[in-house]
């Protein structure tokens, strides 16, 4: 009778600390995905932008399209998408009008830049309306996915006005890390060592926003210290320590911090956009799964 | 016009009517209980003691849950009542993420019962009301409400620990309990202002 599903949503319901499983399991790894990638859009779309680099211009469109994608694979009716098109309080439809705004009028900037003959050109007062459009898109899609997480009242781990920063910082870091992974396939001739000295930077930040907002989340109260404690040694802590913190954090710094040592080559730093791209998957992905609902009953010391 | 429901924890015996007559009620299917019970061993032996708290949606006057939904499919009705639009909900599941107390089931199919064996007449005939792939919650019976009855769990709690009415009655039944007997709801301090109120054991 019934289903693993529903046995374990029964022991959820039976335990003093109920995790979330909906926004990390089964189909929730969709969602994970979708902050993910466009939050990587949004970071590659600015630093391209900064850099005028115009394959990464492409990369974003491609990023966060394919985010916008796997929001819609996540929703238990995405035929009905249309309908969060409206500005509400809620931070899901705030996001939902960035990407909206983002992913048709980044299209439109590209078009000139990559196909000639386009009545349009990336100069004119269209393309520049077209291209304020996109980075509204991009600086709502920046603080959208924190915010929905910090929204969520029944989770206190989430519920801090401080994993919204965190999660800009992660974006602006998959932007240059992007970025970085793609060199060796373009051959640009990017500011390659500046954009090193920004992705370490960013990844010594991230870092110590992450061991920062740990500090705070411990000491807030029951639930946001048992996340905490899952993620330090508990069920979460495999995929932090290796993921998050190993691949996403140690070894981009250690790589980057070599780039003082002697120059980097575009395949170290290809490396280093690689290893702090999958970091910041598991840094979303660690995050959501250390989500714990509020006890309802008192706690037991001990 | 509020409605809300006092539940005496010195008479409820933990027998899970509540949740069955709920079940029976809705015809909810699987993993979805708008009513339940939640029960918990405290202590150590000898001295351990068994505490249970009847849960439903608290239809709080600050709902949490309504603010984060995208498409307006949560919201409060008439006298308070947080209730759920099925066909306005895209089932991106914020509200369960919101809702402070867990009161929200995501329905991601009609699996039924007894997989592999088909439903029930009873299933069957119930999960034609519910739709797949959103979110469900109490609504206080609404459909019997509107035909001057009590919620099903208040109607078959064999203690009587239940009472429904009106909050801002202060004539009523509920404003009386909780006038005279100290009633509180859960967690007060979220600023939610549940419309659900627990008297002491």
């Amino acid at each position: 009778m019934a289903t693993n599903s529903y046995d374990q949503l029964l022991a959820d319901l039976g335990a003093t600390f109920r995790p979330q499983r909906e926004w990390v399991e089964g189909r929730g790894l969709y969602l994970i995905t979708g902050h993910f990638l466009s939050g990587i859009g949004a970071g590659a779309w600015f630093f391209s932008l900064l850099f005028h680099y115009r394959p990464g211009l492409l990369l974003a469109f491609l990023a966060a399209g394919l985010g916008g994608v796997a929001h819609l694979l996540f929703l238990g009716r995405p035929e009905r998408f249309w309908r969060m098109l409206k500005i509400r309080r809620s931070w899901i439809s705030r996001g939902f009008v960035g990407i909206s705004l983002f992913l048709p009028f980044s299209f439109l900037y590209l078009l000139p830049l990559f196909i000639p003959g386009i009545p349009w050109s990336s100069e004119e007062a269209l393309s520049r309306a077209f291209l304020l459009l996109s980075v509204l898109g991009m600086l709502i899609i920046f603080v959208y996915k924190g915010n929905v997480y910090a929204a969520s009242r029944g989770i206190p781990f989430w519920n801090s006005p401080l994993l919204p920063v965190l999660y800009i910082v992660y974006a602006l870091r998959g932007g240059v890390a992007l970025i970085l992974l793609s060199l060796p396939f373009t051959g640009n001739s990017l500011n390659s060592e500046g954009a090193a000295i920004i992705e370490l930077w960013i990844a010594v930040s991230a870092a110590v926003m992450i061991l920062f907002y740990l500090g705070v989340m411990a000491n807030t109260n029951v639930a946001a210290r048992r996340s905490v404690t899952d993620l330090a040694r508990g069920r979460v802590s495999g995929s932090f320590y290796l993921g998050t913190v190993g691949i996403g954090l140690v070894v981009p710094i250690l790589l980057g911090a070599i780039g003082y040592l002697s120059p980097l080559s575009q395949l170290i730093l290809a490396a280093i956009g690689f290893f702090s791209l999958v970091g910041d998957f598991f840094a979303k992905y660690t995050i959501a799964k250390a989500g714990i609902y509020m006890p309802l009953l008192p706690v037991e010391r001990g | 016009m509020r409605y809300g429901m006092v539940i005496d924890l010195r008479k409820c015996v933990g027998c899970y009517g509540c949740q069955l007559s709920c079940k029976a009620e809705h015809g909810t299917p699987p993993g979805v209980l708008f009513a339940r019970v939640q029960k918990q061993e405290m202590g150590t032996y000898p001295s351990v003691r068994l505490i249970f708290l009847p849960l439903l949606c608290f239809h709080c006057q600050e709902p949490p849950c309504v603010d984060v939904c995208p498409t307006g499919a949560s919201h409060q009705r008439e006298g308070g009542i947080v209730d759920i639009d099925a066909d306005l909900c895209v089932g991106c599941r914020a509200c369960m993420m919101a809702c402070p107390y867990g009161a929200r089931y995501y329905n991601d199919d009609h699996r039924g019962y007894f997989p592999g064996q088909g439903y029930t007449p009873y299933e069957a005939l119930h999960y034609q009301k519910h739709t797949a792939g959103v979110v469900m919650k109490c609504n206080f019976c609404l459909h019997r409400i509107k035909e001057g009855l009590d919620p099903a769990c208040v109607s078959n709690c064999p203690s009587r620990a239940r009472t429904f009415g009106d909050l801002e009655d202060p004539e009523s039944e509920v404003s009386r309990l909780i006038r005279e007997r100290g009633g509180a709801p859960l967690h007060p301090e979220l600023g939610t202002r549940p419309s659900v109120y627990y008297l002491p054991p």
